[in-house]
Formats: C-alpha cells, structure tokens, sequence
C-alpha cells in the first residue's frame, strides 16, 4: 500500500472524539498522528496489530474459531456478552443481536459512568453538546477535575480560554482543577454534596445558610447565576474511591436550577473507544443503557448486577469479550480469568484472561470504518487510515451472528 | 406465501379514496412490491370478503428515531421494564428481535408495532443535522416500515446569519445542501428563533411573538418562516415546510398561530400538532379553546395544511426541539427533566408526563383536538397525528379513530372530563360530526402521503406500493384499528391473522434537491471558524 495522509480522522483515545486528526502512513505504518494528543497518539500507535486466530492455545483457522465460539456460546446455560473499546456503533449492534438471540446477558464500557448515568435517570439532565460550551459559555467551572489528564484536548478543543471566559477551579480534595484556572474554591472531599445542596440552594434563592465550609462554593454559586451561560465539567468516569450516587445527583439538580436565573450546561467527560456509541446503540436496541440482560427472552434492566457483579457471582459460563481486551476494567478482567471466554477485537489475542478463543481484528477508527459518539452523544464517522491487511471487526462479528441463527 | 410475488386480495370493500373508492367491493392485486391493474386468475388469492381494504398508514408527525428520541428512552428505564417485548415468532426463521415499549419505545418494537397498527410509513419529526447519522442507525434497526426524517433549520446559526446578511439565496443553497447532506427529507421549523434565544442565556429565555427580534439582526420569527417556506417551495420538495410555530403549549397562542399562518399566505405550509398552537385565553390569566377560530382559517386556505397533534389521557412523553417550553414544563411539574443544548443548530427538551381526565387543561387540549377534526371541512389537508410521543403513542390512534367515528362513544367520554375550561367550547356545545371509514381513510393514509409528496404512498392504485392493511369490519372502531387482520408491506405478508409473521427492513425516505454549489465552500469557512466538527465529517454520507 502506498504512502498517504487521511485527513480529518476521529480519534477514539478518550471521549473527546477529536476528529482533526491527520493520518501520515508510511510503508503501511502509522508514521504520525498530527494534531493528537499523548493519548490519543498512544491510541493510534503505529497501527500494528497482531492477527492471530486461536481455539485453545493453538494457531486456528477462523472458520474454526467461529465454529467454537459458537459451541461454547449455545452450550453455555448463562453466556455473557461484553463491548469492550474500539469498536463502531456497526459492530455493537451486531453484538447486541447476538446477545439477544443468546438470551445472554450484555454489559459495556458505558458501566464504567454507571454513576452518572443513573443519576441522569433519576434526575434528567441540563446539558448540551460540547460545541455549544465552547460557543457560549462566559464561566466554566471545573468539578474537581483537570481534564488535562485523562481528556487532554477537552480544554483547547470544547473549552478554549477566550476573552470575556472565566474558568474557576473547584478542588475537592486531591481532585483538583486546572492550575491555571482564573480563580479556585476547595472543599473537602466529605463537605462536597452539602456544598453542591447549599449552592442550589443559593441558587434557587432559598437560604444557603452561614457555614463557613460552604462559604465560598455558596459565594461561587452566586457568580455562577449571575454568569450568562455557565458550564460545570465533572469527571463521570471512576477514579480511586468508587463514585458517590448523591454527588452525581447533586451536580445535575444543581445544573437544573441554574436554567432559571441564567442558562448552565453540566458537561460529564467520558472515556474513549466508543464507549458512548455502546451506551446509544443499547439505548437504541433495548432500552437501558448498559447492564442489560435478556435471559427472560427479552432486556431487563440490571444496573446492580453489571458484568463484573455477574462473573463475580460465578453465575456466568461462558463469555464473549468484543473489542480490546486491554480497555475491560480491571475487575472485569479479573474476573473473566476464571470462566471460559472468548475474545474476538483488536489485540485479542494478547487478553490477559486466556480465553479459550482468540480472533484478532483491526481496530475502528484505524483499521475500519463505522460510525462513532463523542462523550456529548454526536456521532462521528470513523475514517480507517489502514486496510487490507487485519480482519475486520464487524465483518467477525456478522460471520459469529449467521453461525447462531436467527431464530430463538 | 413467504413472500407472494403475486396476490389477488378478492372480496373487501376497499377504501382507496385518492382513486374515489369509497368502501367499493373489488379485488387489489399486488405483483412484487406494487399495486397492478389485473392478475391472471391463477394468482393465489387472499379471501377478504367482509373485510375493509386500505392503504397501508402513513404517519406525517411522530418522534421515532435519532438523539432525542434516545435521550428519551435513556430517561425512562422504568417505563421499559413495565413493557417488555420478546422477540415475535416469525416465519422463515427470519431475525427477530425483543425489545421494550413504554412512551418511547426501543427501534425494534417501533417497527413491529407500527406494522402490527396497520402503518407501513412514518416520519421522525425531528433530527438536528448534527446528529443525522445517529437518526439513520435508529431507522436501520426500525424494521418494516419506510421512514424518513424532517431535518431542523429554525434556529440554524448558519441560516439566521444569511438572514442575518440578507443573502436569501445563500440561506435557498444551505438548506438544499443540508437536505442532502442529512439524507433528509424535509425542512422543519421548530419555534423560529425561540431555541436561539433560549440557547443564548442573558435575561431572554425565548421570543414572544412573529416580530420579536433576535439580538441586535433584522432576524425575526417571522423572517425565518418566509425564508424556509419559499426555500422548500423554490426547491420544489415534495413536502412542504414543517412548522411546529411559535409559544407552544400558551395560552392565546392561537394569534401567534394565525399569524404565522397569515405571514405564509399563499405558499404551501404544514402547520404541526396544531392543537398545541390553538388556545385563547393570555398567560396568566387563564385558557380557552379558540379551535374554531384556527380551524376556520385553515378550512379557508387550500395552501395550509395541518396535523392535529391530539392530546389522549394517558401516559406520554414530550420531547421536542422547543427546549425553552420544555423547561416551563419542568418548572410547573416538577418532572424529571433533560434539556441538551446542540451546538449551532438547535436544543433537544424531554419531560415525561401524563395528561389525566380530570385535570382542567388536559380535558381542554384533549377537547381542543377533536375540535379541529370535527370542524374542519376539507380532511385531506388535516392529518390524525398525536405528535407520538407528546401528546400520547401511536398506539393511541384507533381510541383516537373511535373517538372521530362514534359520537355516542364520544359524549359519553366527554361527561367523564373535567368541565372547568371548556365552557363555550365547540365540542361541549354540541358536534353530531361522526367520521366515515373513508374520511379516516383519508386522514391517516391517503392525505398524509399526498403531503408528503409521496406518490407510491396512500393509494391503491396500480402502479401504488403494495402497502395495504386489512382490516375486520366492527362496531367497536378502536378494537378493529388496533389489531388489522392482515399487513401487507412491499408485497411481504408481515401481518397475518393478526399476528406479526415477517418484519422485512424497510425503506429509507430522502430527497436530495440542487444547488449552487459554491455555498459549501461558505459553509466550510464557518464550519472552521465556529464548529467543533469538521466539515467534512459532517452529514450522514459514507466518508470511507
């Protein structure tokens, strides 16, 4: 294949789904990914991946693979299906099939934000595509988080310092935000929901009372209602500690009440390789968002037995992981150590899990194309930079789907 | 008979009013997937004798697909687990699918249940541009029947600054372009400017009237409507502009109604669940139905079409592009409540809701519907619709159907609805109107196709898709809409006995107009200096 550049490629590295990207192939490598950031320069590599077919341990064709995949999977009395990262919506939508057809349980990455997520089916939400912050928003405040980490081109590309901008750090604890923030309040880690009730309360006028714990996230309150649009960015995504339900809550109720006194867009970051496709295409197919389960012959909803609770539980006999094995959260990984599995995506092959099958596929957005969604839910076409030489994804995935059958 | 090439419907009595066939008793032949003249006698025959005939349904106004309708069902797990579906049994080991019901329902049941109510065609109300993509994946995995979508332009940054600029024929080029590069089908207007304002916080949350100008620019409500019904018009699109117009839901909204309808004067224009735009009464100072005086404009301009967005009792869910009522609706009821801003085009609102008997404006919109079809005189320019899943589900239309054919039915649904609004109301008055099967015919499938401007829609009539619902003839109207005998779509039996048997993927409705194609290079300019998508990853095209 000859030497080229692919221009304006979408980068599944973290939520941020910049697709600016340029694409410089040479000899059939990734020679540079202009325009990304670290991350997402780690996630395009040089775009190399092992293709591998496994049954066993041993080199396979993939007819055979398939035909053991399909074995083990209508043999098994409690299958699970995981979405893993890098895969388009095309490719979910063809796993959540054979989940269906399986009566198999289904869970995905988007669990990873299962905090937020319920929050926002309790609650609602206030937000907003992130283009529109960027358009708008006169005060961003950042929710203990410095996106500079774990979404490194959030700040320039959706949040960019501007003139009449100002950005505000909220420290919550070691959570801290951007150092160069315009200005910072802090709150210990146990105060930050009060903190969050007493600025709605200020908010909605009502009395914020006299703590002096609060009286500056109540003072920030007060700026924030006077601001023209306001966007508060929090992180969804886990960090140590596990998410606190009530935090999440209070930061939508919280974005709710601004839109009375001024406009307030939540924006809640989300990471990378399409993690947010799987939450709309399971959305879209079922209902519920992540942690479904068709046993009954149709989705019910789960939220408290995602997939690590499942393999935990010892419940599950049989697994099929589809997308790298390298994104599952570390329990997940963990735990499908101890079931027979099966991994079918980019990099299968190297799952530290050992699966019983391995096929390795290319990786969408590099190897193939499909569709993607940003964290703020706006697809995106994925622009594959190399073909031909790895397997494709959903063409597996479709193969795996016609050896189950249709029919229940 | 999997999939008949040929097949002699013999026997029914046929309502195909766009070829004048008022319950005629006639054969219908399908060969593949169309609608001939004659069959050899040889042909296998479906016996329909006793039975009513019609054009498969077509619906001109629902939320079914695409980034709302998915926050939507995101918002309502419970309503899902109420609901479930497993997959249909159906023949030929075909792909089935389960899924869940509930106000929004997941794609699959969408389809199933659309095609088990005898419609074989809708339209997704709709898709800000920007998510068009998502819209397509959403009818891709809605089987059976065709769709399209309504792609938003009424608060588009672009489009108001060519308005803005006075380039009419820039903002003509743009949403030409759009419609294409959306795989769309028709341009919808959604509270002309109200969005924008809303978007832009400050101390404005909306407009307030035809003439309210947004910021500093000469941009109006008004100049908004003229610009994209002549654009639709211009480029000769088979459906005309979409509007859902301006105050939403307000009482004495029906002078901002008639208004918008006077500002269009003399051009086609579809004018939305026009139930929500047909109140008297002010704000603050109470409601009352001005149905009469909204229907008798339209019964009186043959250019004006309209859907009535009918309010049921029962569960609903709104969501609409018109985020600032859907905050209003928040703030009133206390709901659970998203509002999504969409960068440069357009804003996503949703709050659940239900609309009960007894609750004083609820019984008004309800009377306020039923008003407008009773009193309107020419039914093919007034189209059954209930704004799904705003004013109740499609699977409300035969209740709905019931409610147009029985008077009785209807009088006695009327002593059970709170009274308190209604005075001097047409329908508490007195209306002996009872819809005939042909006029129902009308009003769900042969006046939405031809507003739609689909010819192969609606009819029966050689040449016609084969898209055909059989139904049996009973008293009780809502029992025998809401469960056809037999289905036809494409020539594929997918309902039989009442039962769903083939769920085959339907089509997918777009137009793609001309234009001066120097705009995209204009187009690509602001995209650069104000989007966060690229351009060229923009639209629902293949980009590999």
């Amino acid at each position: 294949m000859t030497d080229r550049t692919v221009a304006n490629v979408t980068c599944l590295g973290c939520g941020c789904a910049c697709d600016d990207i340029t694409v410089v192939v040479t000899q059939d490598r990734i020679a540079e990914a202009r325009n990304a950031c670290a991350l997402g320069t780690a996630w395009f590599g040089d775009g190399s991946v092992p293709a591998e077919t496994r049954v066993n341990g041993r080199a396979a064709s993939v007819e055979q693979a398939l035909t053991e995949a399909a074995r083990l999977l209508t043999g098994a009395k409690r299958p699970l299906v995981y979405l893993a990262g890098d895969l388009s919506c095309e490719t979910q939508r063809e796993a959540v099939a054979i989940a269906d057809r399986l009566h198999a349980a289904i869970d995905s990455l988007a669990a990873t934000a299962a905090t937020a997520v319920l929050a926002a089916q309790r609650r609602g939400r206030a937000g907003a595509t992130l283009g529109e912050i960027r358009q708008r928003a006169d005060l961003v405040v950042f929710w203990a988080v410095d996106p500079s980490a774990r979404y490194p081109r959030y700040r320039s590309r959706y949040a960019t310092g501007r003139q009449n901008r100002t950005m505000i750090a909220v420290d919550v604890g070691e959570h801290r935000g951007p150092a160069e923030a315009d200005g910072r309040v802090a709150l210990a880690p146990a105060d930050e929901v009060d903190g969050l009730e007493m600025m709605r309360a200020a908010v909605q006028g009502r009395a914020a009372g006299e703590d002096e714990r609060f009286r500056s996230v109540v003072e920030l309150a007060r700026r924030m209602t006077g601001a023209r649009y306001v966007a508060i960015v929090a992180d969804s995504e886990p960090g140590l500690a596990p998410a606190d339900p009530a935090r999440a809550e209070a930061l939508v109720t919280l974005a709710q009440a601004l839109n009375g006194p001024t406009r307030c867009a939540l924006s809640t970051l989300r990471g990378g390789g399409n993690r947010s496709g799987a939450d709309a295409v399971l959305t879209w197919q079922t209902g519920f968002p992540f942690a479904v389960d068709f046993a009954r012959g149709y989705p019910s909803y789960q939220p408290q037995a995602s997939a690590a609770a499942l393999l935990a539980g010892g419940e599950v006999d049989a697994a099929l992981v589809i997308g790298t094995p390298a994104t599952l959260p570390e329990p997940v990984t963990t735990a499908l150590a101890r079931v027979r599995s099966i991994a079918i995506g980019p990099r299968a092959s190297t799952a530290t899990f050992q699966p019983a099958v391995a096929v390795d596929t290319g990786s969408a957005g590099i190897h193939e194309g499909g569709t993607a969604f940003r964290m703020d839910d706006v697809p995106l076409p994925l622009r594959p930079s190399l073909g031909g030489g790895s397997r494709a994804a959903l063409v597996t995935i479709h193969a795996l789907r016609e050896r189950l059958g249709a029919g229940a | 008979m999997s999939k008949p090439t040929r097949l002699r419907i013999t026997g029914g009595a046929v309502y195909d009013p766009a070829n004048g066939a008022d319950g005629v008793v006639r054969d219908v032949c399908i060969e593949g997937d169309r609608i001939v003249a004659e069959l050899p006698a040889s042909a296998p025959r479906l016996d329909a004798r006793g039975m009513v005939v019609m054009p498969g349904g077509v619906d001109i106004h629902a939320h079914v697909a695409g980034s709302s309708v998915n926050h939507a069902r995101r918002l309502l797990p419970e309503e899902h687990a109420a609901d479930p579906l497993p997959a249909p049994r159906l023949d030929d080991r075909a792909v089935a699918r389960s899924g869940s019901g509930g106000t929004v329902p997941s794609t699959f049941a969408t389809g199933y249940r659309y095609a088990g109510l005898g419609y074989t065609t809708a339209m997704e109300a709709a898709v800000a541009p920007i998510s068009a993509r998502h819209a397509h994946a959403e009818l891709d995995d809605t089987p059976i029947i065709d769709a399209g979508f309504f792609v938003l332009l009424g608060n588009d940054d672009y489009l108001l600054r060519q308005l803005g600029a006075g380039e009419a024929a820039r903002a003509r080029d743009y949403a030409a372009w759009l419609l294409g590069t959306t795989r769309a089908y028709a341009i919808k207007i959604v509270n002309p400017g109200g969005v924008a304002v809303w978007k832009g916080g400050g101390d404005r949350r909306n407009v307030s009237g035809l003439d309210d100008a947004l910021g500093s620019s000469a941009v109006t409500p008004r100049k908004i409507l003229e610009a994209l019904a002549g654009a639709a018009n211009a480029l000769g699109l088979p459906h005309p502009v979409h509007i859902h117009c301006n105050n939403l839901g307000q009482p004495g909204n029906a002078t901002t109604t008639l208004e918008s309808m006077k500002a269009l004067s003399g051009q086609r224009a579809h004018f939305t669940h026009l139930q929500f735009h047909s109140y008297g009464g002010a704000p603050g100072k109470g409601w009352a139905s001005a149905a009469r005086e909204v229907i008798e404009y339209v019964n009186a301009h043959g250019e004006v079409s309209v859907d009535v967005g009918q309010v049921m009792f029962g569960a609903a869910t709104t969501v609409t592009a018109d985020s600032p009522v859907e905050h209003l609706l928040y703030a009133s009821s206390g709901r659970k409540w998203v509002n999504v801003d969409i960068e440069l085009e357009s804003g996503c609102g949703i709050v659940p809701y239900a609309y009960k008997e007894k609750a004083a404006v609820a019984a008004l919109q309800w009377a306020v519907g039923l008003e407008l079809f009773l009193l309107a005189n020419d039914p093919w320019r007034v189209v059954l619709s209930t704004d799904h899943p705003n004013g109740g589900t499609f699977l409300s239309y035969p209740e709905l159907i019931r409610l147009l054919m029985d008077r009785a039915y209807r009088d006695e649904r009327l002593k059970a609805v709170n009274q308190k609004l209604l005075a001097g109301s047409a329908l508490l008055d007195g209306l002996s109107r009872e819809y005939t099967l042909g006029e129902i015919a009308i009003i769900t499938r042969a006046g939405p196709a031809r507003l739609l401007g689909l010819q192969g829609k609606g009819h029966l009539g050689p040449g016609a898709d084969a898209d055909v619902t059989i139904y049996t003839n009973e008293a009780d109207r809502a029992k025998m809409f809401a469960t056809p005998r037999y289905v036809i779509k494409a020539g594929t039996l997918v309902v039989e006995e009442g039962q769903l048997r083939r769920a085959p993927a339907g089509r997918r409705l777009a137009v793609r107009p001309e234009y001066d194609a120097a705009v995209t290079k204009d187009v690509k300019r602001f995209f650069d200096e104000s989007a966060c998508v690229a351009f060229e990853n923009y639209g629902a095209e293949p980009v590999a």
